[in-house]
């Protein structure tokens, strides 16, 4: 007889859906992968600059030690050790895959990959293909899943939406309720194991970097049935955007690893030409403040200066809230070749080159370092055990998280070109782990009864019936807008306990009127209404996570800042003082207060008691309609949680 | 095997429809503007011409076989290829989408043409039989009477036009779709060349009709006496 | 700038089956504002020019920067993806209809799934022995790589199929974005391992014969990918293949 295939259910066909599903395939499993649309067509294709792998093409002293200190530390040391530090040393081999499968990364005169810098590192350690990276893997990797469709072991269900899990009464994960987005028939996959890759939640955000599938609701809709969700609160700040309308278009990190500058007029209010404006005139502030990083200091770090100098200074553009981004001092050829994707973007969105103009950028929501809590297993030696089935396990068995929809890597704040590497690590490390669960499960899905699946799918339908009738007087897409711009005002880059506590009331009120709503659209043929007040309905919910999460953490950790508890870090103060501090605590001394420069003692002992307090992994559980938060400890076992500092 | 049998099929047939576009289609239309043209040179060169072609043994069989039947066949394969697609330059403005349009219309055009042109010569041509006539006094009045009248004249000259655009863009496509032409630039480039061509042929066979037009021939024997 | 407001005017189809019509709208318009900003302003107030209250106009979009490829659509009679269309470069009152040449959804949305079926049939991946590590990918000069990015950035938009008096919904012809990735995967070292199959799977019916070099492909192609020289290089390609073939075989 034949061995039985394990049959996995990949939930978005994203970086992280992609790589999971080749992987799987490729350990003879068989997949069904479930998407909104053509997985060609998945968000992971706006992600520009590149990924992130400690090659040391350049001779430059990196390594893979390096990039996960680097990760670790521009993710303020809230991000569990051995999982970053696995994916990091994993990094290399990840980008030599992507290369055979003929991802077209830029390459030096050798033939060899070339890398760039990003933000938050003194390292050349980012592999990309022009400015559209993104769209590169996903495409490389969707060929990689038609090759295997060729052969019979997938199964596309393109124009599905996932709606909910199908969940036995042992607690296990069989398989997931989804519809099909043109007859809008629901129907349920059965399967050994489930994977959510859906991605971020950036719609929670009246306008955000993020394409429009981005509402968070599968995972919101995990949550709601039992998955632990973490650390909602750490939304990232993307320091440079286009502003604009319907939506905040990424201008990638990449722009200033290739050299572009940040500055605004030290005027405020100038009006002249940026090219008339002379060089003794303009203030690149970043430069000035981080000399070292300049920059390419971490977002959380640029996205806070540009507001600082924006709102607290008024020097933004024009007396506008936005800066410069100037790439004009660099080649045509040179910015055309590696910056082409995003140079045309603007172009095409404002109608001006930045060849020959700077470009006005601001910050805008753009990722989420949160997500479904997830389980691992380290090997001892901190690094991660692979055959482990608890590795990307979310709470619920047999669900398991990838991508951007899980919480684990990237900790307060994600480096750039670190997320396309999440994601394709995440998806290629769990197959390991979906595979060996699978193979240990008592009962298969085909030993359930029918009713659980039958139920499932009955619930679902009843639902969505439910929300095609609803007619109140609420237009669900103004009620979207109304949420997304509550959120954008007050839950964003500067954080405070009054605004976030309106903002709760807010979203309470926003779900009052939800009960209201008019389902616009009460045909039964490829009818998206009744899906997405589906969806806001998650996303409701999902903001509540992020705004209580906020709330609740009084500190400041990379995107996370709340200015009422900054603990004000002396302006000499040097990291090493502190990792000196310890040791000497550790070894019993007395730490005279004299043996450090006037305050810098003070200040550690705040950072220390404050990390007591506050290095914890935030926990949402639903209960009763609302969140209930509980912190967890952060797993610190390889390198000491210690005060940033970039200049 | 079925489905691929039908695809070499298809293969064999547009690229023999491209080939014989080229050989002998495009071959013969040239040598045929050129032979024609010795009417703008003189009257005996071109009758020698005529003469010369026409007293050619197997005469009738090197036309079947190297005018008619790849030229119908060249007519229905482009014919066919037609129904394949569907016009849409009023959409689409561009230059090249022009001449894929006019490709096309040209095509027709010269189809009606050649029923038209050897309806008045080869056909009574093949009806007379060989023995009956010197071809040339033949094919001479038969010419002298089409350019007498403004109608006619307008017709060769359709005719022509309509065959050298066809021949000459047919000639730039010939070259795209056997890859001789792979650059943007060489494209452009061998697209300027091939109107440069086209326009050469067109005044060639122009030329022709002017000169029929202003000076009929006298139709006599064709060896001069001094032979 | 000041708000104005702008006439779009929808050619709506409420199945696949059934007749298409008009509707007009009357929306707001913004300063750099683009047609799915427009879009999206009708679902919110989903009232015609007439003053009716009707369904939302439905549509695909998902990235809105010109990436991935869904909210092609026809505007004002031209293929191009709604993203990028600024309401204020367009002429009005602007017309807005689905794609011609693909199965109609409903209203704005086609199906284009003949495009990937496509993909399928010229073998448009490369056959690796597993994404285990076993090393480094092959050596690549930076200007092989510079082309076969251009080709990459193909997002199967479908703009170079709608505008392309070859390609109809009743033929089988495979159009200028398949040849287009028939050539990526020719050009990269591991990917020419399977040239000869990909060739042969461009060369029958709707295969590269059947271009007829209208080039409208390389006008309307958002992402400026030369199409055309894919297509002359297919071209080239496959005549050596045939001519190799006849002679060889």
């Amino acid at each position: 007889m034949p061995q039985r295939r394990v049959r996995a259910i990949i939930i978005g066909g994203g970086l992280a859906g992609l790589s999971a599903a080749m992987k799987l395939c490729e350990r003879q499993a068989e997949v069904q992968i479930v998407s909104f649309q053509f997985l060609k067509r998945s968000h992971s294709v706006c992600a520009q600059g590149g990924i992130n792998a400690a090659i040391d093409a350049k001779n430059e002293g990196d390594s893979p030690e390096n990039h996960f200190f680097d990760t670790i530390k521009g993710g303020d040391f809230l991000a569990h050790q051995p999982l970053v530090r696995d994916m990091c040393f994993q990094a290399p081999a990840i980008i030599h895959l992507l290369d055979r499968i003929g991802v077209p990364f830029n390459r030096t005169g050798e033939g060899r990959l070339e890398f760039r810098r990003f933000g938050g590192t003194l390292y050349s350690r980012t592999a990309f293909a022009g400015a559209t990276t993104g769209q590169q893997l996903v495409y490389a990797l969707d060929e990689q899943v038609r090759r295997h469709e060729q052969n019979g072991q997938v199964t596309r269900f393109e124009w599905h939406e996932f709606l909910g899990l199908v969940i036995d009464p042992q607690g296990i994960c069989r398989g997931a309720v989804i519809q099909d987005l043109r007859n809008n028939k629901i129907f349920t996959l059965k399967g050994d194991a489930v994977v959510l890759a859906t991605g971020g939640p950036g719609q929670v955000y009246a306008r955000s970097t993020n394409s429009t599938v981005n509402t968070g609701a599968a995972a919101t809709q995990a949550y709601l049935q039992g998955a632990r969700y973490a650390n909602g609160e750490f939304i990232q700040i993307h320091p440079t955007a286009i502003p604009g309308q319907d939506k905040l278009r990424l201008m990638s990190e990449s722009a200033r690893g290739e050299g572009g500058r940040i500055w605004v007029p030290r005027t405020p209010g100038d009006k002249r030409e940026p090219r008339d404006i002379p060089e003794n005139e303009r203030n690149y502030f970043l430069e000035e403040k981080y000399p070292l990083y300049g920059n390419l200091v971490p977002r959380d770090v640029a996205s806070r200066e540009i507001h600082d100098i924006v709102f607290n200074r008024n020097l933004g553009v024009g007396g506008e809230p936005m800066v410069f981004l100037d790439l004009t001092h660099k080649s045509r050829e040179f910015l055309e070749d590696r910056l082409g994707g995003i140079i045309d973007i603007y172009r095409k969105f404002t109608g001006q080159d930045p060849k020959e103009v700077p470009m006005r950028i601001f910050p805008a929501v753009h990722y989420s370092m949160g997500g479904l809590w997830t389980d691992y297993k380290d090997d001892g030696h901190g690094l991660i055990d692979h055959g482990s089935p608890r590795n990307q396990a979310t709470s619920i068995p047999g669900l398991y998280a990838a991508g951007e929809v899980d919480y684990q890597y990237h900790g307060a704040n994600r480096l750039g070109a670190n997320s396309l590497l999440s994601c394709i690590y995440t998806g290629l490390m769990m197959s390991r782990a979906v595979i060996n669960f699978s193979k240990n499960l008592g009962e298969r899905f085909e030993d359930i009864s029918s009713t659980v699946f039958d139920d499932a799918e009955r619930y679902w339908t009843t639902r969505m019936d439910s929300l095609r009738r609803m007619d109140g007087k609420e237009n669900p897409y103004q009620l979207h807008q109304d949420m997304g711009s509550l959120m954008l005002a007050n839950v964003l880059i500067v954080r405070d306990n009054k605004a976030l506590e309106k903002a709760y009331y807010g979203i309470q009120e926003i779900e009052e009127r939800f009960k209201d709503i008019k389902c616009v659209d009460t045909t039964h043929w490829s009818n998206p209404t009744p899906s997405f007040i589906n969806q806001l309905y998650c996303m409701i919910q999902l903001s509540k996570i992020i705004t209580r999460g906020a709330l609740m953490r009084d500190e400041c950790r990379g995107a996370h800042f709340k200015p009422d508890f900054d603990l004000k870090q002396p302006s000499d103060f040097d990291p090493y003082e502190y990792l000196d501090y310890l040791e000497q605590k550790h070894q019993g001394e007395d730490v005279p207060e004299y043996a450090y420069p006037a305050g810098h003692l003070d200040y550690m002992k705040r950072f220390e008691e404050n990390n007591r307090k506050w290095l914890k992994t935030t926990i949402a559980n639903y209960q009763d309609g609302e969140p209930r938060i509980s912190y967890e400890e952060v797993d610190t076992s390889v390198v000491v949680p210690r005060p940033r500092k970039y200049d | 095997m079925g489905r691929l049998r039908k695809d070499q099929f298809h293969l064999l047939l547009i690229k023999t429809h491209s080939l014989t576009g080229l050989i002998p289609v495009g071959a013969f239309l040239v040598f045929h503007l050129a032979a024609n043209s010795l009417r703008t040179v003189g009257v005996w060169q071109y009758k020698l011409s005529i003469d010369l072609i026409n007293n050619l043994p197997f005469l009738i069989w090197i036309e079947i076989i190297f005018i008619y039947i790849p030229i119908l066949f060249h007519s229905l394969v482009g014919v066919y290829l037609s129904f394949q697609g569907k016009l849409n330059v009023h959409r689409y403005n561009y230059g090249r989408n022009w001449m894929y349009t006019l490709q096309r219309l040209s095509g027709g055009v010269i189809f009606a043409f050649l029923v038209y042109h050897m309806g008045t010569t080869v056909v009574p041509k093949l009806l007379a039989g060989k023995e009956q006539f010197e071809a040339a006094p033949f094919l001479i009045s038969v010419m002298n009477q089409e350019f007498q009248t403004l109608g006619g004249r307008v017709i060769y000259m359709v005719g022509i036009m309509a065959a050298t655009f066809h021949f000459a863009n047919g000639l730039w496509g010939f070259c795209m779709s056997w890859g001789i032409l792979v650059g943007a630039a060489a494209q452009r480039n061998a697209s300027l060349i091939f109107i440069l061509f086209g326009l050469v042929l067109t005044v060639i066979g122009f030329a022709t009709v002017v000169e029929f037009s202003m000076n009929p021939i006298e139709v006599q024997a064709t060896v001069p006496e001094s032979f | 700038m000041e708000d104005k407001t702008v006439i779009i005017k929808i050619r709506q189809q409420d199945d696949p089956d059934s007749a298409s019509y008009w509707q007009s709208f009357q929306v707001p318009c913004r300063h750099h504002e683009n047609v799915i900003s427009c879009l999206q302003e009708i679902q919110r107030n989903p009232v015609t020019l007439d003053g009716q209250a009707v369904i939302p106009v439905t549509w695909d979009c998902n990235c809105l920067e010109e990436v991935c490829g869904s909210c092609t659509m026809l505007i004002n009679g031209r293929v191009r993806q709604a993203c990028t269309a600024l309401v204020e470069h367009l002429e009005h009152p602007v017309v807005l209809e689905p794609m011609s040449k693909f199965p109609v959804i409903r209203d704005l949305q086609v199906d284009r799934t003949r495009m990937f079926e496509n993909l399928k049939k010229v073998h448009a991946w490369i056959d690796i022995d597993g994404t285990h590590d076993i090393g480094e990918g092959p050596v690549m000069s930076d200007s092989i790589r510079a082309q076969r990015y251009a080709l990459s950035e193909c997002m199967s938009c479908g703009c170079c199929l709608e505008a392309c008096p070859q390609f109809t919904r009743d033929n089988t012809f495979l159009g200028a974005a398949t040849f287009s990735q028939v050539r990526l995967f020719n050009l990269h070292p591991t990917g020419a391992l399977a040239k000869e199959e990909r060739l042969e799977a461009v060369m029958g019916e709707g295969g590269i014969t059947d271009c007829g070099n209208a080039q409208v492909c390389v006008e309307v192609c958002p992402k400026n990918i030369p199409l055309t020289e894919s297509i002359a290089e297919i071209g080239r390609q496959t005549s050596l293949k045939m001519i190799r073939d006849l002679f060889q075989k």
